[in-house]
């Protein structure tokens, strides 16, 4: 599946593993699934020696990890299956949710309005562009768009477009399909998706 | 020095709470948050560039330039996040996440805030940015340019700075609108 996503085409033990070595948002990925799955384990046994050692390990990965990729994915995100994280950084993310097939370029700041506890939940396959903005309590449909530079803090119906700061709607019902495929190795203007 | 010491508290105090200081505390603090280690870096520089008039320590000063340069390289290209010595920036600093941040040769008062991807700033022969008292500046907002930002105002997530700012003012936008005047930001400061 990853690497389908990463380099289409490319298959085979050595491709496999010159992806996990070179991809970075595929290692900011596994280390979250790991300590997402540490998190739900420790809520079920609570502390104890081995869940300690477990802590300090994971906490020393995940600096680790920040300080070579500037990614910061919360543990608590509960992220579905085939998500694509670019490998360019810069990603904070804290959204209650990530759906499956969703693609998120580099610079993405996913969280929560300052003094508000809610967090957004982002749909399945939803495109998001770099330099983006979600935050505050809001819920972005499965299959929207979020064109590059969006500041959104509004929620956001399935197959819809939008884009500016602040971000409005510019199109509804669009499929994009296509535009998951390109995984952020073209250039994506918006006159290309509002035609 | 005193001077330098109060903001190094004051920087501390955004992150713990005073109440509930304690040395293992505020180790754990200082270790989890990335944006204070760049901060109590900054201070470091600041605190060297005043002991130059000092003649008893320049035996030492160049060592700690040296630990300086190297701090700044760590945080610069680690954390990315740079808080340039060009820059005068008020005691109670906080750096929300880490990755993008540039503050570099303008004036921030007390008690500011900034978020991840925020630029604050001007070319260095150019007047820069004067920033007031309790300015809450959300992520990946850009404040470029010889513009002046009133005490207490807030500047929304990816707003763009362009004009003179009034006080207690909520911007925000690309470019940068107020939509609100007399909005109270100390809620969302943390333990301003």
């Amino acid at each position: 599946m990853y690497s389908a996503l990463r380099w289409p085409g490319r298959v085979g033990a050595l491709w496999r593993a010159l992806i996990w070595v070179r991809s970075t948002g595929l290692l900011v990925l596994a280390l979250q699934r790991v300590s997402h799955r540490y998190l739900l384990h420790r809520a079920q046994r609570g502390w104890s020696a081995e869940t300690l050692v477990l802590r300090i390990l994971i906490a020393l990965a995940r600096r680790s990890i920040a300080i070579l990729t500037k990614c910061d994915v919360a543990e608590l995100v509960d992220v579905g299956q085939g998500v694509y994280l670019s490998d360019r950084g810069f990603l904070i993310l804290g959204p209650e949710r990530i759906g499956g097939g969703t693609l998120i370029h580099e610079r993405v700041t996913i969280g929560v309005r300052a003094g508000d506890p809610g967090r957004p939940v982002i749909g399945e396959n939803v495109w998001i562009g770099p330099d983006c903005i979600i935050y505050g309590n809001v819920s972005v449909g499965n299959g929207a768009t979020v064109l590059p530079g969006s500041v959104v803090s509004m929620n956001v119906p399935a197959g819809a477009v939008i884009s500016g700061n602040p971000a409005t709607i510019v199109r509804r019902g669009f499929d994009n399909t296509a535009l998951r495929r390109t995984l952020g190795t073209d250039i994506v203007r918006p006159s290309m998706v509002l035609e | 020095m005193s001077g330098i010491w109060d903001a190094v508290l004051a920087d501390l105090h955004r992150c713990v709470s005073e109440s509930e200081t304690s040395k293992r505390r505020v180790l754990s603090t200082v270790w989890n948050e990335m944006g204070l280690q760049a901060v109590l870096l900054y201070r470091f520089g600041q605190w060297l560039c005043a002991s130059w008039k000092r003649i008893l320590l320049w035996p030492v000063l160049p060592f700690g330039w040296v630990m300086y340069a190297l701090g700044a390289l760590v945080v610069r290209r680690g954390y990315g996040i740079r808080l340039s010595l060009s820059a005068d920036i008020g005691p109670g600093f906080w750096v929300g996440h880490f990755g993008g941040v540039e503050v570099v040769n303008c004036r921030l008062g007390e008690r500011c805030s900034v978020g991840q991807q925020t630029k604050v700033g001007s070319a260095q022969d150019v007047e820069g940015p004067l920033v007031g008292n309790g300015v809450w500046i959300g992520a990946h907002a850009r404040i470029m340019g010889p513009v002046r930002v009133g005490n207490g105002a807030t500047i929304a997530p990816g707003a763009r700075v362009t004009k003179n700012v009034p006080e207690r003012a909520l911007v925000v936008g690309d470019p940068g609108r107020v939509v609100f005047r007399g909005y109270d930001n100390t809620q969302i400061l943390p333990r301003a």
